[in-house]
């Protein structure tokens, strides 16, 4: 299991693909410390950048990158058989898998969402937005893995997720809420630390419960795919 | 046994027809992308996302054109359509580059390809004219059925069709420059990687990524930080050479820099281009 793990880690961070997962951390930093620098207060930059483009954008696209990277690439080099072949079972790979992708993700989004806290406000507040960007990596990896076995083409339906459902349809009706991670993701931040640069949408019992319901359904029905796993040709 | 050895004739022969040349190849390479771009010829999955988009435009078309016909007073203009559907287009952008060019990689054509009298330019325009052709219709389309819709329902006979067509031609200039400004950066964005998936990811994350900086900046305690702020992001780029050259009202302030919006559009489109065709002087052989 360590060594699907290992071998896991150094698909998505061997050679240069690391840098791939760089720059969008860095360009949330990067605005956060120039509106600092400007000495601006947090209530005009902070929704924009925490919210906009913390928890909408980099928080869900790095996600995707490594959610359906750890598994689904390997489905596409067809490298996914010697993995198979092997006398683990599919559980403990597609455990093994969602931990990394989880630890990777968390890694890099929760960083720069510290640190855009602690600009924005105070260390507290980095760390709430740290915490609930570690929940919402657990969130949206667990359904973007599932996503990449469930489809040949699980980078297009993350993004109608990510585009469509939760940056379209969550901004307008209210009822897809109960079904966007974004939203858990931004109650659970405000539980922990009330502010006024995040606006919840959604009760923080929901928020929570979903989010676990989230990892844990999706887990099982990657779990399950894997194991009746077919090896087919090249999809169209 | 034969003493002697027969060389059989078995028939091959020499190709002796007309060779049809660059110009044929790059004709063939635009068809194929454009019918590609809305998945014709390939299988019923490969229509799913590209029709899903094209469809939600018609509808959006036709409730609108069916409002206007209702309420006089509804304004709602060619361009603010390409403005409010925005993110579908990055979305289909986000299909529809790494279907063209990343494929081509991943599949190893690319060495087949330029081992024909097509030159690397001829590849770049063949793809680059068919993905702004499939952009242009998926806005150009629905904008038509706005007009069809106006101009069935306007009081004032003739003038009130030639009002709507003065209306229609800027909307679809407009049009030609989202498709232009998306397929260039979309196609080079594209071009750097075999993987499908990586491409779209990575065309959205560049889109959706500048859009924030727009709002930062344009918070920032400097009248021409402000004005200049829309030229952080593709969209809000778009949207001010529309209000400098179409007038057309948009949230930005733009100030007196409106040109400095149409200079930095030509610009990122020649740069991109240009990329991309280096990118092109070589191939990998697999």
């Amino acid at each position: 299991m360590s060594t699907v793990a290992m071998i896991t880690a150094r698909g998505l961070f061997g050679r240069r693909r690391a840098l791939m997962l760089l720059p969008l951390p860095l360009l949330l930093i990067g605005l956060a410390a120039i509106c600092r620098a400007y000495d601006l207060d947090p209530s005009q930059w902070g929704t924009a950048v925490i919210t906009g483009l913390g928890f909408a954008v980099v928080l869900p696209v790095i996600a995707l990158i490594v959610g359906t990277g750890v598994l689904g690439s390997e489905v596409d080099d067809g490298t996914l058989v010697h993995i198979l072949t092997k006398p683990l079972a599919r559980r403990d790979i597609i455990l093994a898998k969602f931990v990394v992708a989880v630890v990777a993700t968390a890694v890099t989004t929760s960083i720069p969402l510290f640190v855009a806290g602690l600009l924005a406000g105070s260390a507290k507040l980095g760390v709430a937005l740290a915490l609930a960007a570690v929940a919402g990596s657990f969130a949206y990896t667990a359904f973007f893995l599932m996503l990449s076995l469930l489809t040949r083409r699980p980078v297009l339906l993350g993004l109608v997720y990510i585009l469509i459902w939760e940056g379209l349809l969550g901004r307008w009706v209210s009822g897809t809420r109960v079904l966007s991670i974004e939203q858990y993701v931004i109650s659970i931040a405000a539980k922990l630390e009330p502010t006024t640069l995040l606006d919840p949408k959604v009760g923080v019992m929901t928020a929570v419960v979903m989010s676990v319901l989230f990892v844990v359904v999706c887990t099982v029905i990657a779990i399950n795919r894997l194991g009746s796993f077919s090896l087919a040709g090249e999809t169209s | 046994m034969s003493e002697t050895g027969v060389i059989h004739d078995i028939g091959y022969q020499r190709y002796e027809g007309p060779r049809l040349g660059r110009a044929a190849a790059i004709n063939a390479l635009y068809v194929h992308g454009l019918r590609a771009a809305f998945g014709l010829g390939r299988s019923a999955k490969a229509k799913i996302f590209p029709w899903l988009v094209a469809g939600i435009t018609v509808l959006v078309a036709v409730i609108i054109a069916a409002v206007k016909s209702q309420i006089p007073d509804f304004t709602f203009g060619y361009v603010d359509f390409d403005d409010n559907l925005s993110w579908l287009i990055i979305f289909f952008v986000a299909i529809l580059a790494p279907a063209l060019v990343s494929r081509d990689i991943r599949s190893g054509v690319l060495p087949l390809y330029f081992s024909r009298p097509l030159r690397a330019a001829d590849y770049v325009i063949a793809k680059f004219l068919a993905m702004v052709t499939a952009v242009w219709l998926l806005l150009g389309v629905p904008q038509f059925i706005m007009f069809l819709g106006a101009a069935f329902t306007t009081k004032d006979g003739f003038s009130g069709v030639w009002d709507e067509v003065q209306d229609l031609a800027p909307g679809w200039a407009y049009s030609l420059l989202w498709a232009l400004l998306f397929t260039s950066i979309g196609l080079l964005v594209a071009s750097l990687t075999g993987k499908q998936a990586f491409a779209a990811g990575g065309i959205v994350a560049i889109f959706l990524m500048t859009a924030p900086v727009v709002g930062v900046l344009s918070v920032l305690p400097s009248s021409a930080a402000n004005h200049m702020a829309g030229l952080a992001s593709p969209m809000t780029l778009i949207s001010g050479v529309g209000s400098w050259a179409l007038g057309s009202q948009i949230g930005l302030d733009l100030g007196r820099y409106g040109p400095i919006y149409g200079i930095e559009a030509f610009c990122l489109i020649a740069a991109s281009l240009l990329l991309l065709l280096a990118r092109y002087r070589k191939v990998a052989a697999l």
